[in-house]
């Protein structure tokens, strides 16, 4: 995390805690074919919803803000990528 | 078939926190979502009424921002929505809240057509009571069935209703009128259609009750209506987890060692013991 | 569905962001029937944007803007600083009239989209529009899961990720280098607070934008805005360099962790020092605004507006992307009465929209700051010149006995920064002449 002094870092997943969410039973995102998925999104991904075990990537929609980015990034074949329906997902107030 | 599925407008709890500073809870600002657990419901009714036509009526006793949970469920397919709304109402616990949605059902079924099946979901994210169903089953004196995955018309007009426990799946026949509670997660809802949340916002058919449209006495509603006593809360306090990475040699050693870390907290172990022996 | 449902609009609008909202609310007024077709539950909750809005292009659709908006503060105070560690260096302007407010998207898309009702446009939220339907060469309408509206006119106003105009096959698939990632955060510091740390009167906004270490080297930059009572921090990263950056293992945090740092900064963390967070979320932005252009803007039956159009001017330190959103919907609604009013809304008809959108104040800018995102990528500008600033200074300032004449120290800065003077000054020329 931060190395800066003073302040106290926040963990991803209490920031993603401030955001509101209405998650779908089903996810609007899924890796088809991890060859066709980057592996950076690891680093990229805002809400770090990609992670690696192993050699394997790992996705989890929950935590997603829908940006598009993985999709731009990923093949189309790798990916895939919708808007969540029935107005589920991310539900910015502030921004 | 007159099909009536309660709902609940929440606040939603996932974006509930704790203030780091103060220790309270900030609701400010947090958006109300329809019950998660009421969707099950929700899909009950449209399947129903998909198998043998008629309505689907949503109920809802909430103030007039609770309109918004509503279009939603009219937008996957439900026809009408009611809104139970008085300053009255306010502050009402789950019998004071049951009373008002049965007599919203007895004028249903007075002014728009007979009531076949009520269908609530198992309980609500705010506040775990599970009661609504039950009580209004009571307040009505139709039977109740709860825990409910699937419902089907059966001979002589009767509603067989399929029920699971732990153990078992369970059928019950009822006579109808009656009221169905649904387990949660029992069906995927449908999504929202272009089609019909249009029909909503030309046709709003949404139709607001308070008080008086019910005729109801205010001794019976709301605050005063409601012997529940809330005497004391105690937040759960948050354990800090321990970050412990063991890697075993096999799955056996890996099972040895959790099974050994949670004998090692002493309030798990005594859970642990009662729970699968029997010991106190 | 009843037989009072129609089936059919002269306009359907797709999104019901600052685009969609300002055509809706021209069209329905001028008496058209017009849906508006939103995703989100309610306009607004998949907004996220900076925080800044320049207010004179949103006049022209909305007059009365000033008195009935959502304006949080109007921005009194530009600030730029350059980021090296935690040496700062930073030029503060103090404007002398009210060009821009500060304000949260969600909260402005949702007044501009209440505007369009009021006018009579019908808004359907919590539905994702998943097809511009074509026949004949021809847009008939959209489809949305099994239900299709027909429609005069489509207007498309669904934003960067322009998911059905790739569809369509009026846009190409997005590369990484035409689009920006910003990462955002709301921070609850209280107005008090605010306007003594910042030194602003009631009503005033400051917009602060960051550059230098920041972003660990990837191309953008750092901003933050004064809101009502909470401050907006962000981040805006070029993605393909970022991505280049992830690859070679160059950026050695995620992006969270590069807002996170900028937040607990030691300079900049004075301001809003532990406050709480309340809100974090992320959006994708344009790189190059002529570069993210579709070949065409219309077909028969539909026109593209706002983002989804490349209507965005990104110069680095501004982003100019509301105004010109709203303003390329006021095109788009002026063109459509034009041609429902004559012989339809015809390839012809419809080209019209595109060349008012070139002869407009948008295209002169976007064409005057072309080749912006090629400077703004070079490390030039994002690193070596924040790195020489803070030096110069520190030779300057961080004497304990010697005075070195601003020659000494610019020549020793220029060294020690890795900067060629020669290349500086050409440079330097570069980016002023394109700013
Ligand atoms: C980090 C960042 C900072 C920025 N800072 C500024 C700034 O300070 N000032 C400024 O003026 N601009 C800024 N911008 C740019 C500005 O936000 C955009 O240019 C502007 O919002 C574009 O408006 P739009 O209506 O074209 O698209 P959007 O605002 O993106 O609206 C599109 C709408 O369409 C909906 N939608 C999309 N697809 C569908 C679908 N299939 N079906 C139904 N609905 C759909 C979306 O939910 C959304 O509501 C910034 C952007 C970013 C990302
Ligand atoms: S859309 Fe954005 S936030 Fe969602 S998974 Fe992809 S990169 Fe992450």
């Amino acid at each position: 995390m931060s190395e800066e002094k003073g302040l106290k870092p926040i963990k991803i997943e209490d920031l993603l805690q401030r955001t509101v969410y209405d998650v779908d039973e089903d996810p609007h995102i899924e890796i088809i074919d991890e060859r066709g998925v980057p592996k950076e999104l690891t680093m990229l991904c805002p809400c770090s919803c990609y992670t690696t075990v192993g050699e394997k990537l790992l996705y989890s929609y929950e935590g997603c803000l829908e940006c598009g980015l993985c999709r731009v990034l990923s093949e189309p074949w790798g990916l895939r990528w919708e808007y969540p329906k029935s107005g589920r997902g991310v539900q910015y107030r502030f921004t | 078939m007159r099909i009536v599925v309660g709902i609940k407008w929440v606040p939603n709890t996932q974006a509930v926190r704790f203030d780091p500073k103060t220790g309270t809870l900030i609701r400010a600002g947090v958006p109300s979502i329809v019950n998660p657990h009421d969707f099950p419901a929700i899909e009950l009714a449209l399947r129903l009424k998909d198998m043998y036509g008629g309505e689907v009526i949503a109920v809802t006793m909430a103030p007039p921002s609770a309109t918004q949970g509503l279009e939603h469920v009219l937008g996957m397919g439900v026809d009408k929505g009611i809104l139970l709304t008085d300053r009255k109402f306010a502050g009402a616990d789950t019998l004071a809240t049951s009373y008002v949605i049965a007599k919203g059902i007895e004028k249903i079924s007075k002014e728009i057509g007979p009531v076949d099946v009520a269908i609530f979901g198992h309980e609500t994210i705010d506040s775990s009571t599970a009661h609504i169903g039950a009580q209004v089953a009571s307040w009505l004196g139709w039977p109740y069935v709860y825990y409910a995955r699937d419902a089907k018309l059966v001979e002589d007009g009767k509603l067989r209703v399929t029920r699971q426990t732990e153990k078992a799946v369970e059928e019950y026949e009822v006579n109808l009128p009656a009221v169905v509670a649904t387990a949660i997660k029992a069906l995927k809802p449908r999504p929202v259609r272009l089609s019909y949340k249009l029909r909503a916002k030309i046709e709003k058919p949404i139709i607001a009750w308070n008080i008086e449209d019910l005729g109801l006495d205010p001794r019976c509603t709301g605050l005063k209506g409601s012997p529940t006593v809330v005497a004391n809360i105690t937040w759960m306090p948050e354990v800090p987890r321990k970050k412990i990475v063991y890697t075993p040699k096999d799955p056996r050693d890996a099972a040895r060692w959790i099974l050994k870390q949670l004998f090692s907290d002493e309030s798990v172990a005594g859970f642990l013991k009662k729970a699968l022996w029997g010991e106190e | 569905m009843s037989s009072q449902t129609p089936t059919k609009f002269d306009v359907v609008v797709v999104g019901a962001g600052p685009a969609g909202a300002s055509a809706a609310y021209l069209l329905a007024k001028a008496g058209y029937k017009v849906l508006i077709v939103e995703r989100g539950r309610g306009a607004g909750t998949k907004e996220l944007f900076g925080g800044k809005i320049y207010a004179e292009p949103l006049r022209t659709v909305w007059p009365d803007l000033d008195k009935e908006a959502p304006i949080h503060r109007w921005v009194t105070r530009e600030r730029i600083s350059f980021v090296k560690g935690e040496r700062v260096t930073t030029v503060e302007f103090k404007l002398g009239r009210k060009v821009a407010f500060t304000t949260y998207l969600t909260e402005m898309a949702k007044w501009m989209t209440n505007k369009a009702v009021e006018s009579g446009a019908i808004l359907v939220d919590e539905v994702r529009v998943d097809e511009i339907i074509v026949e004949n060469g021809r847009v008939k309408g959209i489809r949305s899961g099994p239900d299709t509206i027909e429609a005069d006119v489509v207007v498309d106003a669904e934003g960067v990720n322009r998911i059905l105009l790739e569809k369509l096959g009026l846009a190409e698939k997005i590369k990484p280098d035409q689009v920006a990632l910003g990462v955002k955060e709301v921070i609850n510091i209280g107005k008090k607070a605010m306007n003594e740390r910042l030194l602003l009167d009631e009503g005033e906004g400051l917009a602060w934008f960051m550059v230098g270490d920041v972003t660990a080297g990837i191309p953008g930059g750092g901003f933050m805005y004064t809101m009502k009572d909470t401050i907006a921090l962000g981040l805006v990263l070029h993605i393909g360099k970022a991505y280049e950056a992830a690859k070679t293992g160059e950026l050695k945090h995620t992006v969270p962790m590069l807002l996170e740092k900028l937040r607990t900064h030691p300079f900049f963390s004075k301001i809003w020092g532990d406050a709480d967070v309340l809100e974090y979320g992320a959006h994708m932005t344009i790189e190059g605004g002529l570069r993210y252009m579709p070949k065409k803007l219309y077909m028969p039956g539909l026109v593209v507006v706002g983002d989804a159009a490349g209507l965005l001017l990104n110069t680095g330190y501004t982003i100019r992307g509301v105004d010109y959103a709203v303003y390329s919907g006021k095109l788009a609604a002026e063109t459509i009465i034009e041609a429902l009013e004559s012989d339809g809304p015809t390839e012809e008809n419809l080209r019209k929209y595109e060349e008012r959108v070139r002869e407009s104040f948008m295209f002169r800018e976007l064409v005057k700051h072309r080749g912006i995102e090629k400077v703004m990528e070079d490390p030039m500008f994002f690193t070596k010149l924040p790195a020489m600033l803070n030096i110069l200074l520190a030779k300057l300032y961080e004497q304990d006995y010697e005075e070195p004449t601003v020659l000494e120290a610019l020549l020793d800065s220029v060294k020690e920064s890795d900067v060629s003077l020669s290349k500086f000054m050409l440079k330097l020329f570069s980016v002023v002449s394109k700013l």
